[in-house]
């Protein structure tokens, strides 16, 4: 058993010690024991999220939302303090939010059936493959932000949080380009159609491409 | 679930946990990656009393501009005078101690006590000067014509060296709730500005203490409350 992974399976008051450390060499820049402080605590925040939150993916995206706030917020973890109580408040931060998101999109969203967005046996979006050009000039028309993040989440594959590390934003942010992105993809490909423009060798996306909900 | 649901649900939840492992593992990879120096924010106390030193040396250069506090004594004996002075003291030290904790994650407990003790001290402040205003020999204290606006400003400018200081911190903090803390730094900021006007006005018309003094954090928390919490957000991104 690895260092990190006797370090996992200890409650988190015996690791206090060790997290505190790890975190205070982080805030000097120290790599390694960054990576281990993340390896340590993402098992930890799954279990507080999981707690909450059963379903798998979204409780996968909270767990990697809290992990950026962790890492957004750094500068805010004081050594004379102990860390567990630190980390749960961001975690459940990411909870909260989670709920309050997710009510509000509860109001003008509606659940696809399974087998409509999930089918392993089908192609995957990859970047090789190349956009329909009437896709492609909708998304060069977009703002830099919302181009950014529909590319990253859409395009590249992404989950929410390593994109908005990649752009150097918030997920919350990153999320309102995205969708900001996706309301004026689809205008831009709606009215693409409707003139006649829309090319035979490929369907007009569904909003967000692969995303698991449809916008009513 | 029949059998062959349950097959044909495995045929993706297989591939989409390991697809999530990945992509947690890839956003650590990145984390690490990112990794830059972070000065740690300063401690509460040590922030709590950077920012009173601040405002005591404010204090001191509007006092010593007039000469002293020469009306104090006087005005001490009002009981007006002294609610508003007690309640914006509150408001300035709660407000203040909860602002900036608000900027760090596992402080919530300071933060809404700080928020309820600043809260106090303004209602308990607003109310002595409602009370005195309905009593009956309140028209006899009548405050001179835009007093009221001169102090109002005075208050407000005041505010902006310890709000700059309480803001900085803010922004450089991880604030969980960025509505609260925007209105508890401005509230905060205004009370600290209005003890100083409270304390170098001679003027104890409980209309004017209630407009001039205690309505500097309410109006500021009102007024820059919403364009705050956008500017927090968008620097933190």
């Amino acid at each position: 058993m690895s260092t990190d992974e006797s370090m996992t399976a200890r409650p988190l008051d015996e690791v206090e010690t060790h997290l505190s450390d790890w975190m205070q060499a982080a805030q000097h820049g120290d790599a390694d024991a960054y990576r281990r402080l993340l390896t340590t605590i993402r098992p930890r925040i799954r279990a507080i999220v999981r707690s909450r939150i059963h379903e798998e993916a979204p409780a996968e995206d909270v767990v990697q939302n809290a992990l950026l706030s962790i890492h957004r917020g750094r500068a805010t973890y004081r050594a004379e303090r102990p860390f567990g109580p630190w980390m749960r408040a961001i975690v459940r931060n990411s909870i909260v939010d989670h709920f309050r998101e997710r009510k509000r999109r509860g109001d003008r969203e509606v659940e696809l059936p399974v087998e409509e967005w999930a089918d392993p046996s089908g192609p995957a979006a990859s970047t090789e493959e190349p956009l329909a050009p009437e896709l492609a000039k909708a998304l060069a028309a977009l703002s830099d932000g919302q181009r950014e993040a529909v590319t990253l989440i859409q395009i590249e594959g992404l989950s929410v949080a390593e994109a908005a590390l990649r752009a150097g934003v918030s997920a919350g942010a990153l999320k309102v380009r995205a969708h900001r992105g996706y309301h004026a993809l689809r205008t831009a490909l709606a009215g693409a159609r409707e003139g006649g423009e829309w090319s035979s060798a490929k369907p007009p996306p569904s909003e967000g491409g692969s995303s698991r909900r449809g916008v009513r | 679930m029949e059998l062959s649901e349950a097959a044909a649900l495995g045929r993706w939840v297989e591939p989409a946990r390991s697809a999530m492992r990945d992509s947690s593992e890839r956003l650590i990879r990145g984390m690490v990656e990112d990794l830059e120096p972070v000065t740690p924010l300063p401690r509460l106390r040590s922030a709590f009393a950077m920012i009173l030193s601040l405002w005591a040396v404010l204090l001191g250069v509007v006092l010593w501009s007039q000469d002293g506090p020469s009306a104090m004594g006087a005005l001490a004996a009002d009981r007006v005078y002294l609610a508003a002075f007690a309640g914006l003291v509150v408001a300035s030290v709660g407000g203040t101690i909860s602002a900036l904790a608000a900027g760090t994650p596992g402080r919530e407990r300071i933060e809404v006590w700080g928020m309820l003790l600043a809260l106090f001290g303004l209602v308990v402040a607003a109310a002595a000067c409602l009370v005195a205003m309905n009593a009956p020999d309140a028209d006899a204290l009548a405050a001179p014509m835009g007093a009221d606006g001169m102090c109002f400003r005075g208050g407000a400018l005041l505010a902006l060296l310890p709000g700059g200081v309480i803001l900085s911190l803010l922004v450089r903090g991880w604030a969980l709730h960025p509505v609260r803390a925007s209105l508890l730094a401005l509230a905060a900021s205004g009370s600290l500005g209005s003890v100083i006007v409270h304390m170098s006005c001679g003027i104890v018309a409980p209309a004017h203490v209630l407009v001039g003094h205690l309505g500097v954090p309410v109006v500021l928390a009102a007024l820059g409350g919403y364009p705050l919490v956008v500017i927090l957000q968008r620097l933190r991104g």
